[in-house]
């Protein structure tokens, strides 16, 4: 192995696809399969000038159904394999991925959303939330990171490739268009000097030893015959997302104990509820923050408590209400009013989610 | 809660409106500072306006873009049009004095209008090729958002290579800056 792309903690400015490829090098990736879309094109480009210095490979795919085939390939071979894309490539994307779903295969995907529905816009959106989170024929066995910084991008990024080998199931970074080309400070590090343990690779395929004699064989099935058989495989995966939610939820709030008005936004967005809530906050008005880090698995439990003490929840993204869905049916039972802010495919200022909450104040 | 400056910059694609943003994003970088900029990318090799927003602080940055701006730099009259909606009671609105525009069409309610001769300067006294390099010193002389040797050394730091093998450019590129700080 080529020696370590980042050997002390540096400052860097930077865009943030050019981050997630530092940070996919960092957190041990080995390969990147993927096929252009903007606003990602820059992983890959990034990716392709880091990748043959540090021993690592890159394949560029004819579309991005062989993007995501080709990635659970790379995971089957025993490889930390990762892919990006976006917009209409994360589409296409949800069939092999629901298959990495099926499998329990930990395969990494980076998304920075455009806007939709289709070819839409190239710039911006939250409108893949739904896709990332539920997409494909599946029941969203998924873990989904929703970034706002780019320190966010490079820790989660790491961090990906980590939850996906522990626990074997699909892992996204659900960055944007905003976060892919805009430039901001951050610092990086090794992760290993930081404390973070690499968990391994691991094959599925071509193990040594003869299956059913020297070791267990291995069944990675997307296919059964009998309905109750895939039922109870079902279950099973249930149990263990369920134990696992535990354990990888994140979120991110303040000033909720006693707030009357709950600014509940996530990733990009919610940079500017942050900033409208601590400046209102100086102003003396009762408003609080929530943000959900992941959005698969969500922090069901904290949320509904939010939800319970405040008046009113103001829930701002750059869709039309993929994000509220999420909260409704966590805080299903409570009674406390959503108000919307929903601005698709459109960023959504730190101006506007202040004057917006304090209308519903 | 530390201030924010807001800049934005607009012109045609190729008027260098994001390198000179970059540059001054990179500036107040090295000098220890926040910085956010962000590009409206995807316009400009449509023929769309091009804009950059930047905004600089002691401070982490909220969100990328914005609805006001401290200070806006438009450079063709497509851009004073597109620029407009983000004039605020404070906001300095400065856009090249060669564009040839009716009064009322020019924002209404900014702090300060202001018309800078930075194309015809470039052109007669220095080379057309620095206009960007002399919005980008009078936006430093405006904002006083990075120090002027902290803008020389970002440039250093970006187009040293080139200075290098023609060291008549870095003269051309800080004289630029210069006179662009006389102008505001």
């Amino acid at each position: 192995m080529s020696e370590k792309l980042i050997t002390e903690e540096k400052r860097v400015f930077m865009t943030g696809n050019e981050v997630v490829a530092w940070a996919a090098v960092a957190a041990g990736a080995e390969i990147m399969y993927g096929y252009p879309i903007t606003p990602q094109n820059e992983i890959m480009h990034y990716w392709t000038r880091l990748a043959p210095k540090y021993d690592r490979k890159f394949l560029q795919t004819e579309d991005e159904l062989s993007a995501g085939f080709t990635t659970i390939g790379g995971v089957m071979a025993g490889r930390k394999s990762f892919t990006a894309t976006a917009g209409p490539g994360n589409t296409l994307m949800q069939e092999p991925l629901s298959m990495a779903e099926a499998m329990r295969l930990p395969v990494v995907t980076v998304v920075q959303q455009r806007g939709g529905p289709s070819t839409a816009t190239v710039i911006y959106s939250q409108q893949e939330v739904t896709l990332t989170t539920f997409g494909g024929n599946g029941e969203g066995m998924r873990v989904v990171y929703s970034t706002a910084t780019h320190q966010e991008l490079f820790d989660y990024t790491i961090k990906s490739f980590n939850v996906a080998w522990k626990y074997r199931f699909p892992t996204f970074v659900l960055g944007d268009g905003y976060q892919a080309k805009m430039r901001e400070s951050l610092t990086l590090y090794d992760p290993e000097q930081k404390g973070v343990d690499f968990v391994p690779a691991e094959r599925f395929v071509g193990k040594p030893g003869t299956p059913g004699v020297d070791r267990e064989p291995g069944h990675y099935r997307n296919t059964y015959n009998v309905e109750e058989e895939l039922y109870d495989v079902l279950q099973e995966h249930f149990a263990d997302y369920k134990k696992m939610a535990e354990e990888v939820v994140e979120y991110d709030a303040f000033d909720t104990e006693d707030a009357d008005v709950v600014v509940v936004s996530h990733g990009v967005v919610s940079r500017g509820a942050k900033e409208a809530v601590e400046r209102m906050r100086k102003e003396g008005k009762k408003v609080g923050y929530f943000r959900p880090i992941t959005l698969r698995p969500m922090p069901e439990k904290q949320l509904k408590e939010v939800a319970d003490k405040a008046k009113k929840l103001l829930v701002v993204e750059s869709a039309q209400g993929q994000f509220a869905k999420l909260i409704k049916d966590v805080i299903y039972g409570s009674t406390t009013e959503i108000v919307p802010l929903f601005k698709p495919g459109v960023g959504i200022t730190t101006e506007e989610i202040t004057a917006k909450t304090k209308e519903i104040l | 809660m530390a201030e924010v400056t807001k800049i934005m910059m607009a012109g045609e694609g190729g008027q260098g409106v994001q390198s000179v943003a970059q540059i001054l994003a990179e500036a107040a970088d090295n000098e220890g500072r926040e910085a956010l900029y962000i590009p409206n990318f995807g316009v400009e090799q449509r023929g769309g306006v091009s804009i950059a927003f930047l905004q600089i602080s002691d401070e982490r940055i909220g969100a990328p873009k914005f609805d006001i701006a401290d200070i806006i730099v438009a450079l063709s009259d497509r851009a004073i049009y597109r620029t407009k909606q983000y004039v605020g009671e404070k906001t300095v609105f400065v856009y090249d004095a060669g564009i040839e525009i009716p009064e009322e069409d020019l924002p209404k309610g900014a702090a300060k209008v202001l018309a800078i001769p930075a194309l015809e300067i470039a052109k007669n006294e220095l080379h057309p090729r620095v206009f960007n390099v002399m919005i980008m010193g009078a936006v430093i002389a405006a904002t006083k958002v990075v120090t002027d040797k902290a803008a020389k050394d970002a440039i250093e730091k970006k187009l040293g290579y080139k200075f290098e093998q023609n060291p008549k450019l870095r003269d051309l590129n800080y004289k630029a800056i210069d006179k662009g700080m006389e102008l505001v």
